[in-house]
């Protein structure tokens, strides 16, 4: 998790449009997704998000993230076939229905989740917040909050395996057990995630507010956010893809 | 507007505090009415002149981190309460202007570095205050670039800030602050989470900037020793009021009461002060550094004209017979802990430890010491199976690490970890401590009342939530909790950090109890004088190398040895070996203060 929103350095169309168009081309990719009507279609998306990130220099983090996610779709198509009883039957329980959605709903899950990532993993995070601010006029607090809340997931991250580890130290068995034996162990240890969290959020807080945090106006950025020709091609590959999945 | 301001302040103090006084409101209590908490400062009145350098020490909850915050106006516009008194900075009652006017011209650094931060890259994190405060954007690079060459740090511009060390990211937190020019820099416990090399880097820059740019540095620190080596003045703050003000000199002759209030004073200090008490040393001197104390003795052996060469023998201090004796019975006990040609790697480029080869006896103190990065935090997590060897074999009393569970190994091994937030995870002290022995198999009842035992022996309250206690206090609670099994080894990662002076000694005693019960103890800690005090052996890591190991006199007085781990030497033992390396052999491997002073004595007198 921590290393999945890492930034990645780069000087690609990609790095270098605005960071809303990027989030605009992931949009585009998003409502393709719901709109392709045959699991071809959802491949030939996946096809296009393993491309971008090929070009985009993040291959490696993009195949990763495709492995992880077929897991989780393998297991969202395997409680669709359980879940839809009709259509015929195939083998066993599965039906030919079950089958067909279970496929399309995993394949949309993974087509779904990329683009989102990618995105992040191509924005500075205070680059999208100030355009958020300069460009959609979006005020700045709630900017603030969300840059900062993504800032700490890899701090809590990060200080709730510290809290694991004192506590296998200690002798609580995590290592053996199925996933819920070890979820029913972690849940109480949240409490004291939680209220370092509480402290750390308030600090953070004193100490954007003793630099000026309310005095920060649209203009205050010191980086502009214009639109330029990088976005008018990240623009038209977020059309095409729209267009492609309505039409094939 | 900054030039008459300039021209004016050496008349007005820059900060002028008077009878101020400020209890935190009490949010526990659920109805609409104002609830207080008892005073955290009490009728402080207190002036700092601009230039000038100021520690501020005392024991915890003496109200230190109230009172830098009252200096940057986070008292009372952040934080509510009840304030009585005035503060004046620059003339302005922070009372009566909005936080950020308070800010311009003073620049606070929190104590949580993490959250300190507000962006995810240096760049970022400089831009932020002068974006915010309207700089015009023609001069903020020039301001950005400026700030990070003060304070040496002009290679991490693009860097991400989760990537830095905690001594680059201490840095970058104040050179965002000396972006925005402010006359005053006010610093928590700047150095808490840093090794001695970095602790020293970030005093030299504050140095640097009070020395050549002219700001006036407050800054608080549990370190003593190595504040008084920096700070003109320092202030000694006990339950909220002022006990002591002057030079770090005036102060640290303070002996007395400075051992009342629960605060350190350093080794060298204590040497003068003696020197003082017998009427050798002229009271106007007083030794603050290692450096001062050879050229003060040096000076006042050469006055009195004593010969160089001493008459009698060097004293061997009787620890060293000690520690023979434990070596005598140790190879007949067997090892609880043993490292056989261990290595281990986070990987290709990250850290790792190679080849490492030690044992480990009951009723041996091992300090493993280093700086950040040697390897020391990777030795313990694989003496507590958290890591698995990659070459080699460690066992704990018998135990393969690589193949017992680590709730197995947890039975013989308990770890005192360096955060006892990490730790804590029940709703009671008893519960807490209870909990250590119910891990391992313990009948509840029985549990319940040998934790009551080890809970009345720390004096901690029963019944109380271990998060409402202090930082200090809930370290006691950590180390109650891994003391109450019993262990035969024990694991104290940094247990001094972050602990004033009398906590200190509460934990190292119970930690040398432990040891003379026969549970063998390895620390790794950054503190020497508490290394020199406790331990029997040490361990020099760098670069994930054990460079030696034995007794601590003989690697301390080792100057290459030190200086290639980059280790400090305690400070008594620093001086002896300098003095015996100018020809005053008497002083040879002397490491206490008394002997310094005896030999002192006999060669003046």
């Amino acid at each position: 998790m921590a290393g999945l929103l890492k930034y990645s350095e780069g000087t690609t169309l990609l790095h270098r449009a605005n960071p809303l168009s990027k989030v605009l081309l992931a949009l585009c990719i998003c409502v393709a997704v719901f709109l392709a009507p045959h699991p071809f279609v959802l491949m030939g998306i996946i096809g296009v998000e393993v491309l971008i990130g090929l070009y985009a220099g993040i291959g490696r983090e993009t195949l990763s993230l495709l492995s992880g996610l077929l897991g989780l779709g393998l297991v969202m198509c395997l409680v669709q076939v359980l879940i839809i009883r009709d259509g015929t039957a195939i083998f066993l329980f599965v039906t030919d229905r079950g089958l067909s959605t279970g496929v399309l709903v995993a394949l949309r899950l993974v087509a779904f989740a990329i683009p989102l990532v990618q995105m992040l993993t191509l924005t500075r995070l205070t680059d999208l917040a100030n355009a958020a601010v300069e460009v959609l006029h979006v005020p700045y607090r709630y900017a603030f909050t969300i840059t900062t809340a993504l800032r700490f997931v890899p701090i809590f991250a990060d200080e709730m395996n510290k809290i694991v580890e004192a506590q296998t130290a200690r002798g609580v068995s995590f290592d053996e057990g199925g996933i819920f034996r070890r979820l029913r162990l972690m849940l109480p240890l949240a409490a004291p995630l939680l209220i370092s969290s509480v402290a750390k959020a308030d600090d953070t807080a004193l100490a954007a507010e003793e630099r000026g945090f309310y005095l920060r106006t649209r203009s205050s950025s010191y980086k502009r956010y214009p639109f330029g020709a990088a976005d008018i091609v990240v623009f038209a590959v977020g059309i095409l893809i729209v267009a492609a999945s309505i039409i094939l | 507007m900054s030039v008459c301001t300039a021209c004016d302040s050496t008349a007005i103090p820059v900060i002028q505090l008077s009878h101020v006084s400020f209890a935190f409101e009490d949010t526990t209590q659920k109805n609409n009415s104002l609830h207080l908490r008892p005073y955290a400062l009490h009728d402080v009145s207190v002036d700092i002149n601009e230039g000038d350098f100021v520690g501020i020490i005392g024991p915890s909850g003496a109200g230190k981190t109230t009172l830098t915050s009252v200096l940057s106006g986070a008292v009372p516009h952040h934080f509510k309460g009840e304030f009585r008194g005035a503060c004046l900075v620059a003339g302005i009652d922070t009372c009566e202007v909005e936080l950020t006017d308070v800010s311009q011209i003073v620049g606070s650094v929190l104590q949580d570095i993490d959250a300190q931060m507000v962006s995810a890259n240096v760049e970022d994190e400089l831009l932020y205050g002068l974006e915010n405060f309207g700089v015009d954007h023609e001069q903020i690079m020039q301001r950005v670039s400026e700030a990070l060459e003060a304070v040496g740090v002009s290679d991490l511009l693009r860097r991400d800030i989760a990537t830095l060390s905690g001594g680059q990211k201490q840095k970058v937190a104040i050179a965002a602050i000396l972006a925005l020019q402010p006359r005053v820099l006010v610093l928590d416990e700047p150095t808490a989470a840093l090794d001695p090399l970095s602790s020293r880097q970030v005093f030299d820059t504050l140095r640097l900037l009070n020395q050549t740019q002219g700001i006036t540095v407050v800054v608080v620190e549990q370190k003593v020793a190595l504040l008084a080596e920096y700070c003109q003045r320092m202030l000694v703050l006990s339950e909220g009021t002022v006990a002591l003000d002057g030079s770090p000199a005036d102060v640290l002759t303070h002996r007395q009461e400075l051992k009342f209030i629960g605060v350190d004073s350093p080794r060298v200090t204590r040497v003068s002060n003696k020197l003082h008490a017998k009427h050798l040393l002229d009271e106007s001197c007083s030794f603050l550094t290692t450096d001062a104390a050879f050229t003060g003795i040096k000076n006042l052996i050469a006055d009195n004209k004593a010969p160089r060469m001493a008459d009698f023998e060097p004293r061997r201090s009787e620890d060293a017979f000690v520690v023979q004796r434990e070596l005598d019975t140790k190879a007949k006990q067997q090892a609880v802990l043993s490292f056989d040609h261990v290595s281990f790697s986070y990987g290709p480029h990250a850290a790792s430890v190679r080849d490492i080869d030690f044992k480990v006896h009951p009723g041996e103190l091992l300090a493993i010491i280093g700086q950040n990065g040697a390897g020391k935090t990777t030795l313990t997590k694989l003496m507590n199976g958290l890591l698995k060897p990659s070459a080699g074999r460690v066992s704990i009393c018998g135990l393969d690490t690589s193949v017992a569970r680590t709730s197995q190994i947890a039975r013989h091994v308990s770890t005192l970890f360096q955060d006892p937030d990490h730790q804590i995870c029940k709703e009671t002290v008893l519960d807490e401590v209870a909990f250590s022995l119910e891990l391992l198999g313990v009948d509840t009842q029985i549990a319940h009342s040998r934790a009551a035992q080890t809970i009345k022996r720390f004096s901690l309250p029963a019944d109380v939530a271990p998060f409402s206690l202090s930082r200090g206090q809930r370290q006691i609670v950590a180390l109650a909790s891994v003391i109450v099994t019993r262990p035969q080894l024990l694991i104290l990662d940094e247990p001094t950090s972050g602990l004033d002076y009398q906590e200190c000694m509460v934990v190292m005693r119970a930690v040398k109890e432990a040891r003379e019960q026969g549970c063998a103890i390895v620390m790794v800690c950054h503190d020497m004088e508490v290394v020199y005090d406790f331990a029997s052996r040490i361990i020099v890591m760098s670069d994930g190398f054990n460079r030696a190991d034995g007794n601590p006199v003989e690697l301390f007085e080792n100057s290459e040895l030190m200086k290639q781990a980059s280790v400090a030497p305690p400070q008594i033992l620093g001086l002896s070996s300098k003095l015996a390396a100018d020809g005053y052999i008497a002083y040879e491997s002397l490491s206490e203060v008394s002997d310094i002073v005896t030999i002192t004595e006999g060669l003046v007198r």
